[in-house]
């Protein structure tokens, strides 16, 4: 299981965990098969992430990331990863930005 | 200032170049306080602030003294920043409605932002280094804002004014600034460890030290101070965890420049402070973006 955004969510996905608001109410329990009923609720909610099956871990942008061309995310990779030479790239606040600035770029057509 | 991370002396790493690092420091911060220094309109209005019987009319009489700076608060007050509904217009609404304190932040971060010109551009391109530090400053207003800090506009002030210190550096010893940035090129070394090396002490520290001087709040100083160090903040952690993280998130996602060419090293004991998940940065970066032009277009005419 791994943790997927809500923005990349799609019906039929699979909870393997339950979905607590920030004060721990339980919003959807862990088994639910995702409807587009869920999506809104977890919307509305401000959920920004939850558990799903079959999901690699810390695959949270998962979806995203593979709408980049392969040939332009490696030159990207080239570029950025020098700039990284010193972040724990384990840790996933330093994976998750590294992505995000990949995505930076491929979107503003750097490179 | 008690046991304040920015006494310098307790740095307990430093006993051996331990009076000259010092000396440094104190030519650093003199230099720079003889050359540069806070707006009398600053001190008058952290003086009425901090007077007990003083009244917000005290407070807005002060400000509008200053036309400029009036604008500038009223253009940061109706900014997507803070989304009110209804226009801001008058300085005595904005105190009423963001707070005194928070007034007081934003004037002091208009205000350093006004005082130092005349860096070579060879060193740093200025325009680039505030949008650097503004967005610091916003990111580490969102991840307050998110964590529930009221003092949100004090950790935007630490964050627009984080890296300061590079602008004493810049303008006290610019020669040995271009030796350090040259070898933090060829060595593949952060820029701030060539200066822990080289001076006992970081653009970070003398920053901090800096604001300290000018009798700026703790609760921005030692956030400065510790940005690179964040474990030794005693008094303010979780701010000081803003600012470590938000400088962080603008070097590598790109957003601006500060003449460090790396992304600096995250330690990992702030991200377990501020217990996000690691999907919330999309959204905080999300939600921050939009804010930085506006701001930049409001506090950077001045800043060029």
């Amino acid at each position: 299981m791994g943790k997927i955004l809500t923005d990349n969510l799609a019906q039929g996905m699979i909870l393997t965990s339950d979905v607590l608001d920030r004060s721990g109410r339980l919003l959807l329990k862990s088994g639910t098969e995702l409807t587009d009923r869920h999506l809104y609720i977890l919307r509305t909610w401000g959920i920004v992430e939850v558990d799903i099956a079959g999901m690699e871990d810390n695959d949270t942008n998962a979806t995203p990331d593979k709408t980049i061309d392969p040939a332009l995310r490696s030159i990207l990779e080239d570029k950025i990863m020098p700039l990284f030479l010193h972040a724990d790239l384990s840790h996933p606040f330093m994976h998750g930005l590294l992505r995000m600035r990949i995505q930076r770029e491929a979107r503003n057509g750097n490179q | 200032m008690g046991s304040y991370a920015c006494e310098f002396s307790e740095r307990p790493e430093m006993a051996t170049n331990d009076t000259l690092n010092k000396k440094m420091m104190e030519r650093l911060i003199n230099e720079t306080d003889s050359v540069y220094s806070l707006p009398l309109i600053y001190e008058r209005l952290t003086e009425v602030i901090n007077h007990p019987r003083s009244s917000i009319t005290d407070i807005t009489r002060i400000i509008s003294e200053d036309q400029g700076l009036t604008a500038r608060l009223l253009k940061l007050a109706n900014s997507p920043m803070f989304g009110f509904f209804s226009k801001i217009d008058t300085i005595d609404k904005a105190a009423t409605i963001i707070g005194t304190q928070q007034l007081q932040a934003l004037a002091l971060a208009v205000s350093v932002m006004e005082i130092f010109t005349g860096i070579p551009e060879e060193l740093v391109n200025m325009k680039s280094f505030w949008q650097h530090s503004i967005a610091c400053g916003i990111i580490a207003r969102t991840l307050a804002i998110y964590h529930r800090d009221i003092n949100a506009e004090r950790v935007f002030a630490a964050g627009i004014l984080h890296d300061v210190g590079r602008l004493v550096m810049f303008t006290t010893i610019p020669e040995i600034v271009k030796e350090m940035i040259v070898e933090s090129r060829e060595e593949e070394s952060l820029l701030y460890w060539i200066e822990e090396n080289r001076f006992g002490f970081t653009h970070a520290n003398v920053g901090g030290r800096l604001l300290a001087n000018w009798n700026i709040p703790e609760s921005i100083a030692e956030p400065v101070y510790c940005h690179h160090s964040p474990v030794e903040a005693k008094k303010f952690p979780l701010e000081t965890s803003f600012i470590h993280m938000a400088d962080i998130i603008c070097k590598a996602l790109g957003i601006g420049s500060n003449g460090e060419q790396f992304v600096p090293p995250l330690e990992p004991s702030t991200w377990e402070r501020m217990g996000i998940p690691a999907g919330s940065l999309v959204e905080i970066v999300r939600y921050a973006e939009p804010q930085l032009e506006e701001t930049l277009a409001i506090l950077g005419k001045n800043a060029s």
